[in-house]
């Protein structure tokens, strides 16, 4: 019964394996085929709470952030 | 009359020691109290608008949603005056996005924005919803307007190349991303998706330019080491191309860029 079971996610693991192969030997071709296909960097983030206060005077990070002029001020994506 | 003014002497002196040792106090402010019911109602009022934003947010902080869409859901019938109505309204649409209901999140942040249009936090998390919901017309017009707001941010630039390049814009996004870079030239993203928009465009010299230069700035930035080789495959560089799939494949923490890469490298 066990032996049965441990085939069966053998059996499973393969198919999976298989597949992934699969997928990727064809994400490969179209992105040779067309490099129109490469994905973009991520989407920004969401920018984080503001309290009842925060946007009286300076001290809102959210705020700062959305004005930042770099990078890694605004906590733009890395990748 | 020695003897009297030494005495007045010593008088005057006691009268001005005394002075200085003794506290002075403000005259008390009057005690804020009232009996009328209406300004009573208005103290009870800001007082729940208080406590509710403390509560609020903290719980937000705690990524607790549920919580946290409560008390702001409670603050929204309160409707407190700017900005901390346009604030409530952003807070909200932020348990919102957390709790999987987009749609109520975009409606909240138009309503903030209609209340302040100046609220860039607002605009920016409206385009990053959007963009989420895969609705790129109201991705774009929401980054014209975080844009407009806020032209020299980065965010905004960001926001509004990325939604040009997905929706096939490159002139709109290609001058975003090279405001972008001439903003802050050591941002290597800028430079991976500026190769995007050039191989779009059939520019594939001027792609691999900036693909270098993205790498240059970060050697470990997988994405754009595959691209350089798709790029280098299509010029015929084959061993070139080898090299950067298989330090790609080392480099690539995403599973599906790995197995790509060890694919194109094992071909070649």
């Amino acid at each position: 019964m066990v032996r049965m079971r441990d085939l069966r996610r053998w059996v499973i693991a393969a198919v999976l394996a298989l597949g992934a192969c699969t997928g990727a030997a064809f994400g490969a071709d179209l992105i040779l085929g067309d490099p129109g296909t490469l994905v973009p960097s991520a989407a920004p983030g969401l920018l984080g709470p503001i309290t009842e206060l925060g946007r009286t005077g300076w001290n809102c990070a959210p705020e700062r952030a959305a004005r930042a002029r770099t990078a890694s001020d605004a906590g733009l994506p890395q990748n | 009359m020695f003897a009297r003014a030494a005495i007045a002497s010593l008088l005057v002196l006691a009268a001005a020691s005394g002075a200085v040792s003794a506290q002075t106090y403000a005259r008390p402010s009057a005690a804020p109290r009232t009996t009328d019911r209406n300004a009573l109602v208005a103290q009870a009022r800001e007082r729940e608008i208080h406590e509710r934003f403390m509560r609020g947010v903290g719980l937000e902080e705690r990524g607790d949603w549920n919580g946290a869409e409560a008390e702001f859901q409670r603050l929204l019938v309160l409707d407190p005056a700017e900005p901390k109505g346009s604030t409530v309204r952003y807070d909200l649409a932020l348990a919102e996005a957390h709790l999987g209901r987009d749609d109520v999140a975009a409606r909240l942040l138009e309503d903030a924005l209609h209340r302040d249009p100046r609220f860039a936090a607002a605009a920016a998390n409206l385009v990053a919803i959007q963009l989420r919901r895969g609705d790129l017309t109201a991705a774009r017009a929401a980054a014209d307007r975080f844009v407009a707001t806020a032209p020299g941010a980065a965010l905004a630039r960001y926001a509004r190349g990325l939604t040009a390049l997905r929706a096939g814009d490159l002139p709109t996004a290609r001058a975003d991303f090279r405001a972008l870079i001439d903003a802050d030239p050591a941002y290597a993203v800028a430079h991976y998706d500026l190769a995007l928009i050039e191989l779009r465009a059939g520019r594939d010299d001027t792609a691999r330019t900036e693909l270098e230069a993205a790498l240059t700035l970060s050697p470990a930035y997988a994405r754009a080491r595959f691209a350089l080789g798709t790029v280098l495959m299509r010029d015929g560089r084959r061993a070139d191309a080898r090299i950067a799939f298989d330090r790609c494949a080392r480099d690539a923490e995403d599973p599906v860029l790995r197995a790509l890469a060890i694919d194109l490298r094992d071909r070649l």
